[in-house]
Parts: C-alpha cells; structure tokens; sequence
C-alpha cells in the first residue's frame, strides 16, 4: 500500500501526541509524589498516626518536600513512618526538627507537618530518626471542645441570671439603666457644671484683673489698701473666695474621675460598687457647686457695690464705651 | 405460557450469543499470537480508528469538560468552593466520564463501522475470496482491527481528556478567573496515580470490546443488505453494553487494588 | 469425449454429503473435471451447488466424501498445503466479490501477497491479468467507480492472476445484460483456449451453457441427476431435464 505512508505519518503523529499526554501526565503526578527526584529517606516514630496513608505529603515549615513511603508497626505503641524528602530541602532540616500529624484543612487528607527548632542543631543525614510530637486528632480536638462547650453553658447561664436580675431588681445599676428621670438629672447636673464652671473661670479672672488695677493704676485703690481694716476685710474675702474656688477644683475633678470610671469601669461587681460611690458623689458634688457659685455671685455682686470699687467699674464701662465709639 | 416460552426462547438466543462470542474472542487470541503479522493492515486500521475519529472525540471532550465545568459550577459556588472546580472536574473527568463517554462515541462510530463493513464484505462475498486466495480473513480482517482498536482507544481517551480538561481550564479561565496555571497545578495536585492508571487500563478493555462486538456482529452476517444494517446496530448495542459491564467491573477491581 | 475419459481428472468428487439440520443438500454428490474443459454445473436455486463448490475450496466442510483436487485429497492437507492447492484455483465469485476498499490494482495483488517469489514480478503480472480482460486503464480506479461488466472482468483478471489450472466461476453472468453476459462468455472462452484450463460453471443460464459448455451436469436433489454434452441433455425427455430447458 504505497499510498498509506502519508497516513502512516500521521498515525505516528497522533501516537506519539497521545502517548506524550499520557507520559506528562503521569511524570507530573510522579513528581508531585517525588518519584523522579532524588530524594532521602528519614523516619519518625508515632503513637497514633490518625489514619496516614502512604503518598501523603509531608510539609516542612508549609512547604511540601516529600511523601510517605511506609507505616509500619514496630510494636503495639510505635509506629515507625518512613519519609522520602527532596534531596534539595536535606541542607534545612536540622536534626532537633520535629514531626507532628496533622489533617491539611478541616476535611483534608492527613500531612506530616515536620517543624524546625530555633536552637542550632547540625543538618539531618539521610536515614536518620527525628523527635514527633503527638498533635491532638480531631477526635480529641472535639472532645476537648465538648468540655469547652459544658463551661460556655454554665457560663452563660449564670449571666442569664445575672442580666436578668439587673433587669428586674432595684439596685442602683438597674435604676441606673432602666430609670429615664435619672438619666436625664445626670444630663442637666452635668450641663449645669459646665456653666457654674465656666463663669467661676470668668469671676476669678475679673477679680485678678480687679487686684492687678488696685495695686498698680489706682492710687486712690492703693491709699484704701493701705488702711489696715479694709484690707484685712479685703483679705478674707480674697481668702474666701480662694477657698470655694479650690473646692470647686477638687469636685470638678472628683466628678471627671467618676465619669470616667463609670465608662471605662469593668466587671459587674466593680461596676455596682463604684456606682453607688458615683450617684452619692455626683449628688453632694452638685449641691456643693450649686452652693459655691450662688455665694461666688453674691461676693461679686457685693464687690460691685463696695464703694471702694465703684470707680473702677465705672472706669472700665467708659473705656468700653470709647472703644464702642472709636470703632 | 407462550411469554415463559418466549422468554426461555430469548435467553437461549443470548446464552449462544454469549458463548460464540466467547469462542470468537479465544480464536482472536490464538491468531493473534500466530504468524503471519499483518502489520500494515493492522496500521492502516489504527490510521482509519484513530486520525479518523479524532475531529469526533476532540469536539466531544471539549465541550464534556465544558459543560460538566458550567453545569458543576452553581452547587459548588453554594458551597463556596469553586476553589475544588479543577480537582473535582480533573478527576471525574480522568477517572470515569471521560473514558465512559469517549469509548461510547468510539462504540457508536468504529463498532458500528467495523460491524458494517465486515458484514458487507460477508454478505458480498469479499470474506470468502479472501480465504480462497489464501489469506486468512479472521487474521487479515478481525485480529488487525481488535488489536487497532484496543490499542487505539486509550490513545483517543488520553487525547479527548485532555482536551476535556483544557475545556474545562477556559470556562474557570472565563467565569471563575482562574489562570491556566493556577487551573495546571490544581489538576496534577489532586490527580494521582490512582486516578489514572487504572482508567488507562480499563480504556484497552474498552477497546478491545468495542473491536471485537464490532468483528463479531460483521464476520457473522447473515446474507442479505438487513444482515448487513442488523449487525451494525446490534454491534453498537452489545458494545455499548458490554462497555458499562466491563467498566463496572473496572471500578470494582481498581477499588481493591488501588483503594480508591 | 472418449478421448479424455481416460485422462486423470484435476477435480475428483466422490460421495459428497452435506446436510444443514435435517434440510440434506448434497446426498452423494458424484462429479470429475477434467483437464481443459468446460465443464457447466446447472440446477435449481438451493439445489446445493454453492455448496458442492464451496466444499471444493474449503470454505465448506463436506459431511461425508472426498474431494481430490490435482490428485490430492484436501481433507487430508493442512493448512499451508491447501492454501499453495488453492492457488491452483481460480474462484470467480458470483457478485465479483471485490475487495472495496482497495483499488483495482491492490485487488489484484492481493492473490499474490502469500507468494513471496511473485512480488518482483507483481507489476507485470498484474497489468498481463488486466490486459487479459481488456481493462488495463482501469488499474487505479476503486472498485465502486466500475459497473457491473467491468467488475466481473477485474475479479475474472483476479481469478487468473496466479495462472490456475481450475477456474471456478460462479454463476458468471448473474446480474449483466444480455450484452455484457455475451461478453463476458467469450471472455472465459478466450481463457479457457489461452491458459488450456480447466473451467467449473455453475449457472442457470441456459445461453451460457450451449456457448462455452464442453460437457454438461444436471445437479438436481443432491445427486448427479444427468450428465452429458448440451446436446444430449436438451434432448432429454425427462420432466425434471426439461424443466431447465424451457
């Protein structure tokens, strides 16, 4: 059949494409499973192998350097697992490396993770034993986390009780939570703070202004200063007013600390304790505000009408009143 | 009693049908063993099973691995792992659907082919010069096309798999933006040996029976043109069937020995 | 014919039986070809004269019987044996039997492949056969490209290919006009004178018969009815003779 050579090219063509399929595939799979490339062999002894089957990959630091090419018993504890690794991964491995099993996933096949040490060890030969550790199997996994479980349980079932009697009971946190007038007490006490706060700065600026114009710009201010009874009264307000301004400090920061801790506080108990501190706190603290600013005003309204200051503020309503004018 | 009667009648029919082709089977294996060798018959039928049939399987893997890709796609993304596409459709792919289906396109296009020209070389007496210019028509017809075909099959099965699997890498290439060597590295890491020995295996038993239905069904026409049409479509109705007994027994042998 | 009487026949069947369940075609079928002959075989349709013949080349084993072809009884050859005996054989099949999917040329080869010795010399013999049967232009064509006459002169070219002693044609003109089979007659006559060989026709073409027939044989219900020339038989007055002659 001479006509045929043309068709025997291409049936060879065909052939040699298909087979070359075929042996590709299968050099790839080989290689996957390092049966091409030069590889050692090393050994770990187990207790429990958890299902590790032969041609299961074996990791070193994640990367896969070998497969594993026999399991077998040396007695009823040990089992002896024969590792074949990649020549060119022998210069890592040190010989302190360890090997545990492990499952690659949740559902995946079972890997030998081999783990370096960070201690210096010299580097593994070929045939050599190295230490395993025995990794809990899922088994034992799930089983501790049965116990976890139980905890959890009785855990959050106590909180239940606790939640639940915040709710329904009539301790201070539960008042504190479920009692709108008090939240809205605690708003307008806080707002009222900020105001008393700010116009004690304002009062005790004026009044260092007011010293200041005395000493220096007023002779007439000076010569009053100079009489010995006036300024004995003048010293005790001054004193008074010294006194009321540091309580109002301390308060101010009493209240800031107790702010802050009944936002940052932790732990229920910690949480009731502090709390009935804080309500009694903020309470006297209020009082004691309110208190000092309505005699701060007082003393400055008397100041005004001292005759000894009259001038001065009627100085300083000119001068605004020029200024008024000028601009 | 004439169903029983029909039924015992039927039976009958198939045990004899089974047991000539047995006979025809173990004459296969004793000439094909014997000298002459006819060599360039046995490649000018590879040629004709083989180059013949390579547009059919090519189209016919590419859009299996098209398809089966789509078709898997929306339950594994339910799962929301489309990362499993190349593993999974690589080794049903390897494994049994490309095998299974491209034996049975070779079943319907080479037995039916071998069944009818052999049967009208029967029914017009071609068979029969044969003999009478002494050539051995079961050696010169039969043994070359068994042999082309059961050793042809698992070249066409490797060659539509891969072109199944590259259908497959352009549809994850397309929808799933999976590169070809990320989809590459993905089918050799879940493929194993396991996969794809005994699927290759199990092809030259497809082939084999895929030829010898076809020789059998044609070297045993009746006369006439309807001898001719019966056997090559009894041809393709026995290979096809055979086809799935001998991949039954397939996965169960291969399950013994490789552990699937 | 007494001349030949004496001469040892190339084609000896004795007793031949052949019985397809209880349907008994050949029941002591008796028949001699003699050399350079042309010997007609006629009978009824399913009368069993492809049988007898099939039995002669060894497509058919006979129940009983032998056939002793060239003085050889082929019962007692193997198979090598018998295949150098059939290529003492030529076989004219009755629908041409080419093969279809070789041309013309390896058609003609094809009888020739079994016999190393013929190889170098394949060309020549090949165009010599189809020079033979006038068809030398049809060497590359296929089989499907040719008509029906054109056919039967190539398997005829293929029948004496190997220069047999026996060519056995079955039923020659089947399936021709009345043109071609004319044709084809003289062309198996024009063999027969060439190659002086001996020739086995079966046919129930009557036509056929008187023109190339040398002696005639009636194979009616398994046996050797009548034997004769033409002649003889056409002037038979029994029923079952006439019949074949109406």
């Amino acid at each position: 059949m001479k006509k045929s050579n043309s068709h025997k090219i291409k049936l060879g063509l065909f052939i040699i494409i298909s087979s070359l399929f075929l042996i590709i595939a299968l050099y790839f799979i080989g290689n996957r499973q390092n049966l091409f490339s030069k590889n050692f062999k090393i050994s770990a002894v187990f207790n429990n192998v958890n299902g590790l089957i032969l041609g299961n990959n074996v990791r070193y630091s994640g990367i896969n350097v070998g497969t594993v090419k026999n399991i077998h018993m040396i007695n009823d504890t040990t089992i002896c697992v024969d590792m074949h690794i990649d020549y060119k991964f022998l210069k890592h491995l040190k010989k302190n490396a360890v090997a545990g099993i492990s499952s690659d996933g949740l559902v995946g096949s079972m890997v030998i993770n081999i783990a370096p040490e960070k201690e210096f060890a010299p580097p593994l030969n070929p045939g050599d034993t190295i230490k395993s550790y025995s990794k809990i199997s899922t088994n034992d996994m799930l089983e501790t986390l049965n116990t976890t479980n139980d905890n959890i349980s009785l855990l959050t079932s106590d909180l239940l009780k606790i939640t639940t009697s915040i709710k329904t009971g009539d301790g201070t946190l539960s008042m504190l939570i479920n009692d709108p007038e008090m939240a809205t007490n605690l708003k307008t006490t806080v707002k009222n703070l900020k105001t008393a706060s700010s116009s004690a700065s304002n009062s005790l600026n004026e009044f260092n202004k007011i010293i200041k114009s005395i000493n220096y710009n007023e002779s007439m201010a000076a010569v009053l200063l100079s009489d010995s009874v006036t300024a004995l009264q003048m010293k005790s307000i001054i004193t008074n007013l010294d006194k009321s301004s540091t309580g109002m400090d301390a308060s101010v920061s009493t209240i800031n600390e107790l702010l802050k801790s009944l936002k940052t506080s932790e732990g229920s108990l910690n949480y009731i304790i502090k709390d009935t501190l804080l309500v009694k706190n903020i309470d006297e603290t209020v009082k004691n505000i309110k208190d000092g600013s309505l005699k701060l005003n007082e003393n400055l309204e008397a100041l005004k009408h001292n005759f000894l200051f009259r001038g001065y503020f009627k100085k300083i309503e000119r001068q605004k009143a020029k200024e008024a004018k000028k601009e | 009693m004439t169903i029983s009667h029909k039924i015992a009648q039927k039976t009958k029919t198939f045990l004899i049908e089974i047991g000539e082709l047995s006979f025809f089977a173990s004459r296969y294996f004793k000439e094909l063993f014997s000298k002459p060798f006819e060599f360039n018959e046995l490649l000018l039928q590879c040629y004709k099973m083989g180059n013949k049939s390579l547009l059919l399987v090519g189209v016919t893997g590419f859009i299996l691995g098209l398809v089966f890709t789509l078709q898997s796609r929306p339950t594994l993304m339910e799962f929301g792992a489309e990362s499993w596409m190349p593993s999974m459709v690589s080794i049903s792919i390897v494994r049994e659907l490309g095998p299974v289906i491209i034996a049975l396109i070779c079943a319907g296009k080479l037995s039916s082919g071998i069944g009818a020209e052999l049967g009208s070389m029967r029914v017009t007496e071609q068979i029969d010069a044969m003999e009478v210019s002494g050539t051995n028509p079961f050696k010169y017809l039969v043994v070359t096309r068994i042999l082309a075909a059961t050793l042809i099959l698992p070249l066409l099965i490797i060659f539509g798999d891969t072109i199944a699997l590259v259908g497959s890498a352009l549809i994850e290439n397309l929808k799933g933006d999976v590169s070809f060597q990320l989809y590459y590295n993905k089918v050799f890491n879940a493929l194993k040996f396991s996969d794809i020995i005994p699927a290759t295996i199990k092809s030259f038993f497809f082939g084999f029976a895929i030829g010898l239905v076809g020789c059998f069904k044609g070297y045993n026409c009746k006369k006439g043109t309807v001898g001719v049409g019966e056997a090559s479509n009894s041809a393709v109705v026995y290979a096809s069937m055979l086809l799935f007994v001998i991949d039954f027994i397939a996965v169960f042998i291969s399950d013994i020995f490789f552990e699937i | 014919m007494n001349k030949i009487t004496n001469i040892k026949p190339v084609l000896k069947i004795q007793n031949l039986k052949k019985s397809f369940g209880n349907n008994h075609v050949l029941n002591g079928f008796n028949m001699n070809l003699f050399e350079a002959e042309n010997l007609v075989l006629m009978g009824k349709s399913g009368s069993g004269k492809s049988v007898m013949i099939k039995c002669v080349v060894g497509l058919m084993q006979p129940d009983t019987g032998t056939i002793e072809i060239m003085g050889k009884d082929i019962s007692k050859l193997n198979q090598k044996e018998f295949n150098n005996l059939r290529s003492e054989i030529g076989f004219l099949f009755q629908g041409s039997a080419l093969y279809d999917s070789m041309t013309v040329r390896e058609n003609l080869e094809f009888p020739l492949r079994k016999f190393p010795e013929y190889a170098s010399k394949s060309e020549k013999l090949v165009s010599e056969a189809l020079e033979n049967v006038g068809l030398s232009s049809a060497i590359d064509l296929m089989p499907e490209e040719l008509s029906g006459g054109m056919k039967r002169r190539i398997a005829l070219a293929r029948a004496i290919i190997l220069r047999p002693k026996i060519i056995i044609y079955d039923e020659p003109t089947t399936g021709l006009d009345p043109i071609t089979s004319k044709e084809i007659i003289q062309l198996m006559k024009g063999i027969q004178q060439q190659f002086k060989t001996s020739s086995l026709i079966i046919t129930h073409d009557v036509d056929c018969a008187r023109v190339i027939s040398n002696r005639m044989i009636l194979l009616i219900d398994g046996i050797n009815y009548m034997e004769g020339t033409f002649n003889d038989l056409s002037a038979s007055k029994d029923k079952k003779v006439q019949e074949f002659f109406k």
